[in-house]
């Protein structure tokens, strides 16, 4: 990563792969995730208003604590927002049932993890067959083949993750994210647990997907060099966009 | 690729497996056998009365049809009145004692001559028929058990017997002594436990028993054809409840077996179970997932299960030869069942909990 060291803010937004679409993929408007600890309330989100456009490559950076895996969490689906809304191509993830977020989650969204949580049961082929199967549209050979051989897995298919190098299993769980065809992939610090060659790898197929398929992804990352891969960077803080969005 | 994912998980923890599995064997043997021991002893005890040869047997008004309960309320002479009947060939009084001293064995008192003319007779393996009352005749099976030869003394009902020989098994009882001598022992002089009846053809049957209810109203008349179909388990006072309460103990040892194995998997799997919901995995994909590793589970249990029975049924049945056990394939797929639906009773709670679980928390879980 040692050519790719400055910080894009937000204002620095580079052109997307694909030019964006008047409809943001994504929005939040006036975004709010309250956690009820004990007898406290605990902001982690409070008022985030962010649009993603289609084929944008977004970074969302800040310190521990800031809130990024919540808004992560909340605007795939995994948990649900105190106030505000939340639009997932054109679904208000605010409204939707347990279940209907489920469905959403399995038609529209991809999700890379920091420690890249692979079925350690399961070798590479069938940890990416996994998700084309809850999918529910069958096995499709041949986007398989396509996107293993992207991600370079092909020789690596049957091996289980105990097997493989952490740049590897960061591959597969890339792979499983995307297999499906998702509207968004939502990554959350996914190079937290590789070294550096591996996290040039990671992000470098991340803007590969990005500008040759048009895929829409979410970076969450502490790491500056790691952000400067998205077309646009925001800052959080407090629960809070500090740079690059209005601020409630 | 559900199938494939739980065959993976099993064999991942093969010794969770392995104990889930025995457990599971241990409940599906323990019903096959506990039915096994009781349907052999039914079947082996009716099939040894039907052997004795007779068409029909009496008993006291109200006697049970285990002959061993009955006692000897009947006086003898009713032989003599019975053989003046029309279609009658022969008669055979015969007093019967339970022997609870090294087993449990039904003990004839015969009248040789009377026996002999109803059943046709002793199959000799050794040894001579009875002479006097302290001869006794032991049945193959016995003197294998309990490795015993002609002219071997035998101490039973508190009495020092001498085997006088060893007799073909299948004639109503293992043990048999002269009626005079186990009347004087068993304080029933001149009575008999059971009268056995052959007719001088099977199809007088009927006319014969009509007889006898004229004769000896209130009395219990029993065909032996088809005896065995009337020995079950319902007629033999407490044996229903004694198989039922074993399969719930069985039952309940499955439940407990899966519920804490598929509950720990749970715990131990959380963070896959927050994948698998990040990928977009219902709560009945979860919940199917549990089930389908469940039904695997048992179903490898039950088929276990079903060759321990079989091993056991050799081990008692080497150990202890008079004992039998009919290994019934109704049982066997009953026990199946009973298995499997025990199995997914206990993994109910946790598919139930596993699909509930907050994906974030499932996600952060160490």
């Amino acid at each position: 990563m040692a050519n790719a060291t400055r910080i894009l803010l937000s204002s620095e937004v580079r052109s997307p792969a694909r030019e964006p679409a008047l409809e943001p993929i994504l929005k939040t408007e006036n975004l709010w995730k309250i956690y009820r600890i004990g007898k406290m309330d605990v902001p982690a989100l409070r008022g985030i208003d962010v649009e993603v456009f289609p084929g944008e490559f977004l970074s969302i950076m800040g310190p521990s604590g800031c809130g990024k895996s919540t808004l992560l969490h909340v605007i795939g689906g995994l948990a649900q927002a105190t106030r505000g809304r939340v639009l997932l191509d054109g679904n208000d993830l605010t409204t939707m049932s347990d279940s209907a977020r489920t469905l959403l989650r399995r038609h529209k969204v991809g999700f890379v993890f920091q420690r890249f949580n692979l079925l350690p049961t399961l070798d590479a082929y069938h940890n990416i067959a996994l998700a084309q199967h809850i999918h529910g549209n069958g096995f499709d050979p041949h986007r398989f083949e396509a996107v293993a051989n992207l991600l370079g897995l092909s020789q690596r298919l049957h091996h289980r993750p105990s097997e493989l190098s952490g740049g590897e299993q960061q591959r597969v769980a890339l792979a499983r994210a995307i297999i499906s065809e998702p509207k968004i992939v939502l990554a959350d610090e996914p190079t937290g647990n590789l070294d550096t060659k591996s996290s040039e790898s990671v992000l470098s197929l991340l803007r590969q997907l990005n500008k040759d398929l048009g895929q829409t992804i979410v970076m969450i990352t502490h790491n500056p060099e790691a952000a400067t891969y998205g077309n646009r960077v925001l800052h959080m803080r407090d629960g809070m966009v500090v740079n690059g969005a209005s601020v409630h | 690729m559900i199938w494939y994912m739980i065959t993976q998980n099993v064999l991942h923890r093969p010794v969770r497996t392995l104990i889930t599995v025995i457990g599971v064997a241990v409940e599906v043997a323990l019903v096959i056998l506990v039915v096994g021991l009781t349907t052999g002893l039914l079947t082996e005890s009716a099939k040894r009365t039907e052997g004795v040869g007779a068409d029909m047997m009496i008993q006291p008004p109200s006697a049970s049809i285990w002959a061993a309960f009955s006692g000897a309320p009947m006086p003898i002479s009713i032989a003599g009145r019975l053989r003046t009947l029309d279609y009658v060939q022969a008669v055979a009084p015969v007093l019967v004692q339970f022997n609870s001293v090294n087993g449990l064995d039904l003990v004839y008192g015969i009248d040789p001559d009377s026996f002999r003319a109803v059943s046709g007779g002793f199959v000799f393996h050794s040894g001579r028929d009875l002479q006097g009352p302290d001869d006794i005749l032991v049945d193959d099976v016995y003197a294998r058990a309990k490795k015993i030869k002609a002219g071997d003394p035998l101490h039973i009902l508190g009495h020092d017997f001498k085997v006088a020989g060893i007799v073909e098994h299948g004639k109503g009882a293992r043990l048999f002594v002269q009626i005079s001598g186990l009347q004087e022992m068993s304080g029933a002089i001149d009575k008999a436990s059971i009268f056995y009846v052959k007719c001088d053809r099977s199809d007088h049957t009927p006319a014969v028993t009509d007889e006898i209810h004229g004769l000896l109203p209130g009395y219990e008349i029993r065909p032996l054809k088809d005896f065995i179909n009337m020995m079950t388990s319902s007629n033999l006072p407490g044996l229903s409840a004694f198989i039922n309460v074993m399969i719930g103990i069985a039952v309940a040892i499955g439940f407990l077996v899966i519920f804490l194995s598929m509950y720990t998997t749970i715990i131990e799997r959380t963070r896959e179970i927050g994948v698998l919901k990040s990928l977009g995995a219902s709560k009945g994909y979860i919940v199917k997932i549990i089930l389908s590793e469940t039904t695997l589970l048992c179903l490898a249990g039950t088929v276990f299960g079903i060759g321990l029975s079989y091993l056991m049924k050799t081990v008692f049945t080497s150990l202890f030869p008079a004992m039998t056990i009919s290994i019934l394939w109704k049982w066997i797929v009953i026990s199946g069942l009973i298995a499997i639906v025990g199995g997914l009773l206990g993994a109910a709670y946790p598919a139930w909990v596993a699909s509930r679980k907050d994906p974030v928390e499932a996600l952060a879980y160490e």
